[in-house]
C-alpha cells in the first residue's frame, strides 16, 4: 500500500489550494456560505455550518497574505 | 486533601460546571527533579507514594578505557580534555534550544510509566469490559501521571506498539516470501500518514463542534496509537481464520474502550453518567464519539489485511 507521507502532504497542499482559489460570488453565495451572511449573533451554539464558513474565511484570508505560497505551489509542482 | 464526593453524588449542580468532577487524591507529590534529566529512575523507588529522583550521572566523567597506557600520553590527555569540553558545550545549546521545538516537560508526562502500569494496560485494551471505573484522577489541577492511574493516556505503549507493528509485518511478509527490505520503510511510513490524517481528522471534528475538552493533541495521538496493539495481536497469526477471530474481538475491544475513554471527555457531564440528554447539541456530540470510536477497528482492518495471505 504506497500511502506515504510524501502524498500525504501532496494532497494536504492540494486541499489548501482549492479552498483558496475559490471564487465567492460564483460559488458560495449560491450554496449560501458568503462571508457576509450568517456571522449571527452572539448565540450560545455557532453550530457546525458557521463555523466551516469561518474556517474557510480564515484559510482565504491567511492565503491572501501569503502570496508567497502560490508561487512554491506553481513551482513544487513542476518537480 | 481529603477525597472529594464522588462522581455520581453531585448531578445536581454538575450542570454549573464545565469541567469534568476531580477526584482529588492524597498523594505526595512526585518532583521532576532536575530539568535536565531526560527519564526518571525508580529502580530504586520505595512504594507509590514517594518518589525518589536520582540523577543520572553526567556522561562525561570518563572511565577510562580497556588499555591501561591510554591516557598516559600528554596529546590524547588534551585531545580526550577538549573534546569533553567541546560535547558539554554542545549539550547545553541543545538542552536550552530543545524545548523550542519540541515539548519536552509535556512529553516526559506521557512516558512515566512502569510495567505495572504497562500492563494492565495492555490488559484493559483487550479486555474492558470488566473495568468500572473510567475517570482520569487529578492533582491539583494537573493529571495524575500514568504511573500512578490506569486510565490516563500515554504515548509508551502506542510508541512500542508501532515499532512491533512493523517488525510483525516485516515478519508476516517474509513467511510469505514477499519481503524486501525497503518495504518496512514503505510499512512504516503508510502506517503514520493513516495515523496523522486519523488525528487531523478528529481534530478538524472537534473544533467544527465546539466541544470544550481538554483532550490535548498528544492525547489524540496516544488513543490512536493504541489500535496498533490490535495489530499487532492479529499480524502474529498466519492463517485466514485465526486472523478474522481475533480480528473482530480485537476491533469490539477497541470500539468499547475507546467509547468508554472517549464518553468521559468529549460529553457533557451529565449526559455521561448515562442519563439520557435531548438536544441537538449532546447528540452530534454523541455521533462523534461513536465515529472515533468506530473509525479504530476499521483502520486496524485496513493496516493489517494485506498481511494476511
Amino acid at each position: 500500500m504506497a500511502f506515504t507521507l510524501y502524498s500525504l502532504l501532496q494532497a494536504a497542499l492540494l486541499c489548501v489550494n482549492a479552498i483558496a482559489v475559490l471564487h465567492e460570488e460564483r460559488f458560495l453565495k449560491n450554496i449560501g456560505w458568503g462571508t457576509d451572511q450568517g456571522i449571527g449573533g452572539f448565540g450560545e451554539e455557532p453550530g457546525i455550518k458557521s463555523q466551516l464558513m469561518n474556517l474557510i474565511r480564515s484559510v482565504r484570508t491567511v492565503m491572501r497574505v501569503d502570496q508567497y505560497f502560490q508561487k512554491l505551489k506553481a513551482h513544487s509542482f513542476k518537480i | 486533601m481529603q477525597p472529594g464526593p464522588g462522581g455520581g453524588a453531585a448531578a445536581g449542580n454538575a450542570r454549573h460546571r464545565k469541567w469534568p468532577m476531580k477526584r482529588r487524591v492524597p498523594l505526595s507529590e512526585p518532583s521532576l527533579g532536575d530539568p535536565h534529566q531526560l527519564f526518571h529512575d525508580t529502580s530504586s523507588a520505595h512504594g507509590p507514594g514517594s518518589y525518589v529522583a536520582h540523577r543520572v550521572p553526567g556522561g562525561l566523567g570518563y572511565s577510562s578505557p580497556l588499555q591501561p597506557g591510554f591516557l598516559d600520553d600528554p596529546m590524547s590527555n588534551m585531545a580526550v580534555a577538549y573534546g569533553s569540553s567541546l560535547a558539554a558545550h554542545g549539550k547545553e545549546l541543545v538542552d536550552k534550544n530543545i524545548d523550542r521545538f519540541i515539548p519536552v516537560t509535556k512529553l516526559k508526562y506521557y512516558f512515566a510509566v512502569d510495567t505495572v502500569y504497562v500492563g494492565k494496560k495492555l490488559g484493559l485494551l483487550v479486555f474492558p469490559y470488566l473495568h468500572q471505573d473510567w475517570e482520569v484522577q487529578y492533582q491539583q489541577d494537573m493529571p495524575v501521571a500514568p504511573r500512578f492511574d490506569i486510565n490516563a493516556p500515554d504515548l509508551y505503549i502506542p510508541a512500542m506498539a508501532f515499532i512491533t507493528y512493523i517488525l510483525v509485518a516485516g515478519l508476516a511478509l517474509g513467511t510469505q516470501d514477499r519481503f524486501s527490505p525497503d518495504l518496512l520503510g514503505l510499512q512504516a511510513s503508510s502506517a503514520l500518514a493513516w495515523l496523522t490524517v486519523e488525528v487531523l481528522a478528529i481534530l478538524l471534528s472537534l473544533y467544527l463542534v465546539t466541544v470544550n475538552t481538554d483532550l490535548t493533541t498528544i492525547d489524540l495521538l496516544a488513543f490512536s496509537g493504541y489500535k496498533m496493539i490490535g495489530g499487532v495481536v492479529t499480524g502474529l497469526l498466519f492463517g485466514k481464520t485465526g486472523y478474522y477471530v481475533v480480528l473482530s474481538w480485537c476491533c469490539v475491544a477497541i470500539f468499547v474502550f475507546m467509547i468508554r475513554t472517549l464518553r468521559l471527555k468529549i460529553l457533557s457531564e451529565v449526559a455521561a453518567e448515562g442519563v439520557l440528554v435531548r438536544g441537538a447539541r449532546n447528540q452530534l456530540r454523541m455521533y462523534l464519539t461513536m465515529a472515533i470510536a468506530a473509525a479504530q477497528p476499521l483502520f486496524m482492518y485496513w493496516l493489517t489485511f494485506h498481511l494476511v495471505r
